[in-house]
């Protein structure tokens, strides 16, 4: 199974490869929505984590363009972020959001929240 | 160095990284730019610190980041106002944040108060404003959520984590937990939309107990009003189970919350905790049904009405596709058929590997030097192809075409392994930029493009020193102060401008300013005060200009802080030729000066040109010709030590003939042989003579160190296309020789 994971922070997105790629995930990472989205573009992914804040492109943008897109209304997509506010999340959900991780992630929870929204 | 200790390096370069970003945001805020660009960039910077912190359990740092960017949050929203008073505060919180993550990073305890007083001041100015209350009892929530999980490493490998509250959702307390529950579930088009999945949150419920599943078709539409995106199924779940409760039901739905109609009901009545729940709750159930039942999960099956889509989920993955199921599926690109699930996962996961891996760099070095034989082999191929040839062997021309294609490509994409862009370098500029502006009271603004041009690490490596010196340059020299500025109708404000691009073989990096230009006439009588200039020497304005590379030259009237203490802009243009590239400098008086550093790819490759001395062929880097000359029409002359000299322009240049220096039969005939004018480090010339320029080619560099000694005058040797080795001639190692003997 293939995650995509965006995150401006390098050891977010370490700490996530680790614990992914030790629960035999292969793991794609992009540091922002942009990239993310021509990772999309260009490899097929079965679930995508992301980040909030983010330069150059949002999380909350590089979701909605993921479902505007047409081609990922399926593809199941965690916001990955610290803020647990409630209009943070509504704001991931009204984008197109699956689920949340709240950072920092433990990693069993982590893959079982990834197990809630993929197959 | 274990995995754990790999995340904290990372996160430390990242700290540094982004401490420097923030340095350089408040310092642009403090200027009087306060854009929400530049807001979001701090709190960003700050929450990325705090999210790596959290996970590594630095509690300190967390909560002084937490605080601080609860601030932020709150002057990003515009609920505070980022005064100067508030700017102070947040760039005094930045160096304690850099203080916490130096403390960390050296494994040392700060004072237990340490920022304490800031952290006071956030709360203070958060707490400041009207809906104080509602915001604390949210940062309360928010701040529970950010327990350290400290990690701990079992051996190398294995991470173990210790959960503070591991069990946070089971932790009603017993008397509430009864047996079995109705969950009532009807998606809206909105949880497909946001790729939710209800096979999935049956499978979750599962996992909490034996669970039965019954599809509710009733609202389904006749095919010709059948909406693909729509939503038309209902489920109705039963779920029995002693320990789950309410809340763990309404958590496996946590993410479909206000997407779906959501009913949870308790199908037992309560039943004393005192009393075994195992006996308890299915005999109450059955009293009920007036039905006698053998355990509990045939009681359930009992209980649900009949359907024709009952289906018993079982928490294992692979689970049977119910064809109700798959209906909202329709607009899925992936069809999960009834086998697929159980069959395709496992072999998923064994394809699954890591994207990226660490290679030594011994290993990419070796691979780039193949390469770069592979691609001089391929090139003197082609040459070796004339006309006839071409006529003759069709077939062979376009497999050397191709060859020629493919080389290209493998030599691109190996180059590419080692580049690294030259961000790495420029990003450290902006701070020295502010650092000479304060310094100099001038007003400088730095753009820099282009840097996310790759470049050689190893060239990269060793771009920072010039390009620091380059900037200096032109912070010091170049531009001039507000007043000057605005007298010759600039803008106050000075631009330095840095920019990388490829460009053919060749990377050029060009620092120009928009100040005053190079003052040619103070630079040429500097030049000849200082006797690098002959008195009545000539000079174009390009050559005066090239000028500030010369050796001890510096026009500054006292020696600066700034550009250097006596150390000039020559040791840019060694440094660069060191790395086989050249430097250019034009200068427009009063519009500015550019400098254009043109650097190779890599290093691996050099350029050279191939001579012969008595029939061995040697190769000269090309960077360190000046020029050539039949030694029939060169100017020799003897000096009375003995010595050779050659005369050029005016100067006389010490001759050494390769021949002799390297103990090969010297040919009698001069005349057909070529002088090879050199120039060496500080440019000080030294003239070849060699028996004949065979041409210019590429040439992959063999240390000759790992198998001989050091041999004095040769900078190590090549293979050439024939197979021959050449011996690479090094052009300073044979002048210091000869300094040295004519000292002895």
């Amino acid at each position: 199974m293939r995650v995509l994971t965006v995150d401006d922070s390098r050891t977010i997105l370490a700490m996530l490869r680790h614990t992914l790629s030790g629960a035999g995930f292969e793991v794609l990472q992009a540091e922002d929505g942009k990239q993310g989205l021509d990772i999309l573009r260009n490899e097929p992914v079965d679930v995508v984590i992301t980040d909030i804040n983010m330069p150059v492109m949002d999380g909350i943008q590089f979701i909605k363009e993921v479902r505007a897109s047409g081609l990922y209304q399926s593809l199941p997509i965690l916001i990955l972020t610290t803020e647990t506010s409630q209009d943070k999340r509504s704001e991931g959900k009204a984008a197109g959001g699956t689920g949340w991780i709240v950072k920092p992630f433990e990693p069993e929870k982590l893959i079982s929240v990834i197990h809630r929204v993929v197959h | 160095m274990s995995e754990l200790d790999e995340f904290k390096a990372t996160y430390f370069d990242e700290c540094s990284e982004l401490l420097l970003e923030l340095e350089e945001q408040f310092a642009a805020i403090q200027s009087g730019e306060r854009t929400p660009d530049r807001l979001n960039a701090v709190f960003r910077a700050i929450h990325s610190i705090k999210g790596g912190a959290g996970a590594f359990g630095f509690s300190a740092l967390v909560g002084f980041a937490h605080a601080f960017e609860t601030l932020l949050d709150h002057v990003r929203d515009g609920r505070i106002e980022m005064s100067v008073e508030v700017t102070g505060l947040c760039i005094r919180a930045n160096d304690i944040v850099a203080d916490f993550v130096t403390a960390a990073r050296n494994n040392e305890t700060l004072p237990e108060h340490f920022g304490a007083e800031e952290k006071l001041r956030f709360d203070a100015l958060c707490a400041g404003e009207n809906v104080a209350d509602l915001e604390g009892e949210l940062m309360e929530e928010f701040d529970l959520d950010f327990t350290p999980v400290r990690v701990v490493l079992k051996g190398d490998t294995e991470p173990v984590y210790e959960e503070p509250d591991a069990d946070r959702f089971e932790t009603l307390p017993f008397q509430a937990m009864a047996g079995h529950w109705t969950v009532g579930f009807k998606p809206h088009p909105a949880l497909y939309a946001r790729a939710g999945d209800p096979l999935l949150l049956f499978r979750e419920l599962a996992s909490l107990g034996d669970t039965h599943v019954r599809a509710m078709l009733s609202p389904m539409p006749v095919l010709a009003e059948f909406d693909a995106i729509g939503s038309y199924c209902a489920w109705e779940i039963t779920l029995s189970s002693p320990t789950v409760t309410e809340a763990a039901i309404r958590e496996v739905f946590e993410f479909v919350e206000g997407d779906c109609d959501l009913t949870v009901t308790e199908l037992a009545t309560t039943q004393p905790t005192a009393l075994p729940t195992e006996a308890l709750a299915p005999a109450a159930r059955a009293a009920d049904h007036g039905t006698t039942l053998a355990s509990q999960s045939s009681a359930l099956s009992d209980l649900v009405p009949p359907a024709e889509l009952t289906q018993k989920i079982d928490p294992a993955p692979a689970l049977p596709k119910s064809p109700v199921a798959a209906a909202p599926e329709l607009a899925r690109p992936s069809p999960v058929t009834e086998q697929t699930p159980a069959e395709d996962k496992p072999s998923e996961h064994k394809a699954t590997g890591v994207q990226s891996i660490r290679v030594d760099l011994d290993k990419v070095d070796r691979v780039v030097n193949m390469v770069g034989e592979l691609v001089i082999t391929q090139s003197m191929l082609t040459q070796q192809m004339d006309e006839t040839l071409r006529a003759k062997y069709q077939e062979l021309v376009r497999g050397l075409e191709v060859l020629a294609q493919t080389t290209r490509g493998l030599q691109d994409s190996v180059m590419s392994i080692r580049a690294q862009p030259v961000k790495s370098v420029f990003s450290r500029m902006p701070r020295l930029v502010r650092e000479l502006a304060g310094k100099t009271g001038k007003k400088i603004r730095l753009e820099t493009v282009g840097e996310n041009t790759e470049i050689d690490k190893t060239i990269i490596e060793q771009l920072s020193d010039p390009l620091t010196h380059m900037i200096r340059n032109s912070a010091d020299h170049g531009i001039e102060s507000p007043a000057k500025r605005s007298a010759a109708g600039k803008n106050e404000t000075g631009v330095i401008r840095l920019s990388a691009d490829q460009a053919g073989g060749n990377i050029l990096i060009v620092v120009e300013d928009d100040g005053a230009g190079i003052n040619r006439e103070r630079v040429l009588s500097v030049a000849r005060e200082r006797g690098v200039v002959a008195p009545d020497q000539q000079l174009t304005d390009e050559q005066i200009d090239q000028l500030i590379f010369a050796p001890g030259f510096s026009t500054a009237d006292a020696v600066s802080d700034i550009s250097g203490r006596g150390v000039g802009m020559d040791v840019v243009l060694s440094n660069i030729k060191k790395i086989g590239g050249s430097v250019h400098v034009r200068s427009i008086t009063g519009r500015g000066t550019r400098m254009t550093l043109r650097l190779p790819l890599t290093l691996a490759v050099l350029d050279v040109m191939l001579v012969k001395v008595s029939a061995t062929p040697y190769v000269i880097p090309l960077s360190s010709i000046v020029e050539t000359i039949q030694c029939s029409r060169a100017d020799f002359g003897r000096v009375p030590s003995g010595g050779k000299v050659l005369r050029v322009r005016g100067e006389y240049v010490e001759v050494i003939d390769l021949a002799e220096r390297f103990a090969l039969p010297n040919e009698a005939d001069t005349t057909n042989r070529f002088v090879v004018l050199c120039e060496t480090d500080g440019s000080t010339k030294v003239a070849l003579i060699v028996d004949d320029i065979i041409g210019q080619q590429q040439v992959v560099i063999k240390s000759l160190e790992e198998n001989f000694e050091r041999i004095e005058g040769i900078a190590g040797a090549t293979i050439l296309g024939d197979g021959h080795v050449a011996l690479i001639v090094d052009v300073q190692g044979l002048k210091s020789m000869v300094t040295h003997r004519t000292a002895a």
